[in-house]
C-alpha cells in the first residue's frame, strides 16, 4: 500500500485551502458536540501558526466555503452571554438524499443538464456530481437553451421557497416584503411571484436588488388556489396594472403571418387585422412600432395620437 | 473571497469519495468520464484527500485514497460516505434543465419520471418552478430534426432589422433557445457564411434530402449580438425614463448623468435604431450618427401619412 507525503505542485496556496476545509469539515462532521473557534484553531491542522486576526479571517472564509458547498453548519451560542459560539454540522443533514432514480433517468438527466445553461454555466452538472456523476456515453446534442444570467439571487429565491422564508428586497426604487409562492421563466425572463401585504405581485427577478431571505421557515402557507402559470401574462402588455383597452391593429401582408405567430392567430392570406386587449400600452405601442411603418394601429383614437406624439417628439429633437 | 475553481474543486472531492467508497474501487476510466477529471487532475485530488483525516493526523488518522491496478481505491472515510445534499442553486439548476428539456417537446417517459422524482424532491409544490420556453413547437422541433440528422433546409426568412424576405439554404449545426428566443445556427449557402436566424421569422422550412457534414464544435452555440464590420452605430441620449434600453439592447454605457444616460447602440441595420427612436418618443434623442437620423425621418414620415 503507497504511503508516504505527495509531492508538492506550486500551488500551494489553493492546496492549503483544499486541505485545510476537508480537515474541517471532517472534524465537524466527527464532532459529538458543538466545537468553538478556538477547538478549531488548535485541532484542526492548517490553522495553528497564524495570527488571532489571521485565524479569524481565515475561518470565517473557510465556513464560507463549506455554505457555498451546500454544508449545512449551524450556529449556536455556548453560554446566555452569547460570547462563544459553537459550531456543528449534523451528518443526516450533510448528506445527499437519495433520489432514487434509476439508471435511464440519470441518463435522460444527463443530457438535459448539458443542453441548458443558466447563469452562464450548467449549474445541472454540478448537481449530478453530487448525485453519482455525469452518465457516460452522452454525447452533446446540437440543441441548447440558455435561461440567462443571475443564477445566484435566483439560487436564494428558489432556497426561500422551498423553505418557505419571507424575503424582502428593493424593486424599482422600494422596499418590498414578499412571502416567495414560486419562481418562473417566460419571454426570456425570470419572474417571482408571490404575496404581499397589498395582494399578490409579480416580479421581474433581474430587477431584485439587496435581496435579504429570513431566517425563519415555514413561516408562511401558500394559498392553494393560487395559479403561478395565470400570475405571470403571456405578452408584455398584457402586464401592468391599467385597465384593459380593446386595441385594433392593422398589419400589412408581409408582416401579417409573424404578427398572427405572435398572437396566436391562423395565418392570414392578406392583412391581418386583430383586435387585442392591453393592459400595458406603453409596452403595447412599443411592439406595434418594431413593424416600422408595416403596421398601423386602427382604434383606438388616443391610441393612434400617442403614436403621432412619439414620432413628432423622436423627430424634433 | 475563495475562487470558484477552489470550491469546485472541493465539491468535486466530496462527490468523488462517496462514490468510490460505495463500490469499494472503480475503473479510473469511468471515474474520469463521469466526474470530467484529467487523468492529472484526479491524482492530485487523491493525493489530497490521502494527506487529510482526523485531528491527530497520524497514519492511522488519515484518509486512504490511490490508484492501483488502473483502479481508484478510497478508504478510512466513512464520514464521507455521502455526498454534501444539493445547494438551493443546484437543485434549481438541475431542475430547471429536466424541466426545460420537458418543455421542449423531448418526447422521453425516462426525463419525465426523472424530473416528477426531482420534483417531488425538492420542492414544496409542483408549480413552484414553471418553464416555458417554446411558443412554436412546429418549427423549432422540424429544425432540432434537420440539425440531429445534419439535413440541409431551405427556408423563407424575414430579416429582423432589414425589411426584406429571402429564400435560402442553410446547414442546421445547432437549435438554441435564449432570452425567450429560438435561434438556429448554421452555414448560409447565400452567403456563404456562418449565420444565426431568429426561428419566429421563418416563414417556411422545407427540409432537404441533403445531408452536411457539421464542423466540430458547432453543437453548443452561445447566442449574443456583437458588433461586426458592416453594422452602424449612433449614439443616442436616454432620459431616466428611457433607461429600459440599456436592459433590452446590447448597448455601451458612454456616460452616465443623473437624469439619464447617454449610449451607444449598434444594430446590423439603421432601421432597428429608427424603429426604437420613434417608441422612445421625446424620451430619447439621437446625438450623432447621420444614417438613422435619415431612416428616423423617413420612417417618420411614413407614420405621419398613416395616422393622420
Amino acid at each position: 500500500m503507497p504511503r508516504g507525503r505527495p509531492l508538492r505542485g506550486q500551488n500551494w496556496g489553493v492546496q492549503n485551502v483544499i486541505e485545510r476545509v476537508l480537515n474541517l469539515l471532517i472534524y465537524l462532521l466527527e464532532s459529538s458536540r458543538p466545537v468553538t473557534a478556538d477547538d478549531v484553531r488548535y485541532t484542526v491542522q492548517g490553522y495553528d501558526a497564524q495570527s488571532d486576526d489571521a485565524f479569524h479571517r481565515m475561518f470565517e472564509r473557510d465556513k464560507e466555503v463549506l455554505r457555498r458547498l451546500g454544508v449545512p453548519i449551524k450556529q449556536e451560542a455556548l453560554d446566555v452571554w452569547e460570547v462563544d459560539y459553537g459550531y456543528t454540522v449534523d451528518p443526516e443533514e450533510y448528506a445527499l438524499v437519495d433520489l432514487q432514480l434509476n439508471q435511464e433517468e440519470r441518463v435522460a438527466l444527463s443530457i438535459a443538464a448539458k443542453m441548458v445553461r443558466l447563469g452562464g454555466s450548467h449549474l445541472g452538472l454540478e448537481a449530478l456530481l453530487k448525485m453519482g456523476g455525469v452518465e457516460r456515453g452522452v454525447g452533446l446534442e446540437p440543441v441548447g437553451a440558455d435561461l440567462g444570467a443571475g443564477a445566484e439571487v435566483l439560487g436564494s429565491l428558489f432556497g426561500a421557497l422551498t423553505e418557505r422564508k419571507e424575503v424582502t428586497f428593493a424593486y424599482k426604487g422600494s422596499e418590498r416584503r414578499v412571502r416567495p409562492y414560486g419562481i418562473a421563466h417566460r419571454r426570456g425572463h425570470w419572474y417571482l411571484a408571490g404575496g404581499t401585504d397589498e395582494g399578490e405581485r409579480v416580479y421581474r427577478i433581474d430587477r431584485i436588488e439587496r435581496l435579504k431571505v429570513a431566517d425563519k421557515a415555514n413561516s408562511f402557507k401558500k394559498p392553494r388556489a393560487y395559479d403561478i402559470k395565470g400570475a405571470i401574462d403571456r405578452h408584455p402588455w398584457e402586464a401592468g396594472s391599467g385597465d384593459r383597452i380593446e386595441a385594433v391593429v392593422e398589419f400589412d401582408p408581409e408582416v401579417a403571418w409573424w404578427a398572427a405567430r405572435t398572437l396566436g392567430l391562423s395565418e392570414p392570406d392578406d392583412i391581418l387585422q386583430a383586435t387585442i386587449p392591453v393592459s400595458n400600452v406603453d409596452a403595447f405601442i412599443g411592439w406595434v412600432l418594431s413593424f416600422g411603418d408595416q403596421a398601423e394601429i386602427v382604434s383606438p383614437p388616443e391610441m393612434r395620437e400617442e403614436v403621432r406624439r412619439r414620432v413628432i417628439g423622436s423627430m424634433s429633437t | 473571497m475563495t475562487s470558484d475553481r477552489t470550491v469546485s474543486r472541493l465539491a468535486r472531492i466530496l462527490a468523488l469519495i462517496p462514490y468510490v467508497l460505495e463500490r469499494g474501487s472503480v475503473e479510473v476510466d469511468e471515474i474520469i468520464e463521469k466526474f470530467g477529471y484529467t487523468p492529472e487532475q484526479l491524482s492530485r485530488d487523491l493525493d489530497t484527500v490521502f494527506v487529510c483525516g482526523l485531528p491527530g493526523y497520524g497514519p492511522g488518522d488519515l484518509m486512504e485514497a490511490y490508484i492501483s491496478d488502473h483502479e481508484v481505491i478510497v478508504d478510512a472515510a466513512d464520514y464521507f460516505s455521502r455526498a454534501p445534499r444539493l445547494t438551493s442553486t443546484e437543485a434549481l439548476g438541475l431542475l430547471s434543465s429536466g424541466l426545460t428539456a420537458l418543455g421542449m417537446g423531448e418526447e422521453s417517459a425516462a426525463l419525465e419520471s426523472a424530473v416528477a422524482k426531482l420534483a417531488k424532491a425538492l420542492m414544496p409544490d409542483a408549480d413552484a418552478v414553471t418553464i416555458d420556453v417554446l411558443d412554436d413547437t412546429a418549427n423549432v422541433g422540424l429544425l432540432r430534426k434537420a440539425s440531429v440528422n445534419r439535413q440541409v433546409v431551405s427556408i423563407t426568412y424575414r430579416s429582423i432589422a432589414k425589411e426584406e424576405t429571402t429564400d435560402r439554404q442553410i446547414e442546421p449545426w445547432a437549435v438554441a433557445h435564449t432570452l425567450g428566443n429560438w435561434y438556429v445556427v448554421g452555414h448560409c449557402r447565400l452567403v456563404d457564411d456562418e449565420r444565426t436566424f431568429r426561428i419566429d421569422r421563418i416563414r417556411r422550412i422545407e427540409v432537404l434530402d441533403e445531408q452536411f457534414d457539421r464542423p466540430v464544435g458547432t453543437t453548443d452555440p452561445v447566442i449574443g449580438y456583437s458588433p461586426s464590420d458592416g453594422d452602424i452605430s449612433c449614439l443616442i441620449d436616454l432620459t431616466d425614463r428611457a433607461l429600459w434600453v440599456t436592459d433590452y439592447y446590447p448597448v455601451e454605457v458612454v456616460e452616465e448623468r443623473d437624469d439619464g444616460s447617454t449610449v451607444r447602440f449598434w444594430s446590423s441595420d439603421p432601421e432597428l435604431a429608427a424603429r426604437l427612436l420613434i417608441r422612445l418618443g421625446d424620451t430619447g434623442r439621437l446625438v450623432e450618427g447621420e444614417e438613422v437620423r435619415s431612416r428616423l425621418v423617413a420612417l417618420g414620415e411614413s407614420l405621419l401619412t398613416r395616422y393622420s
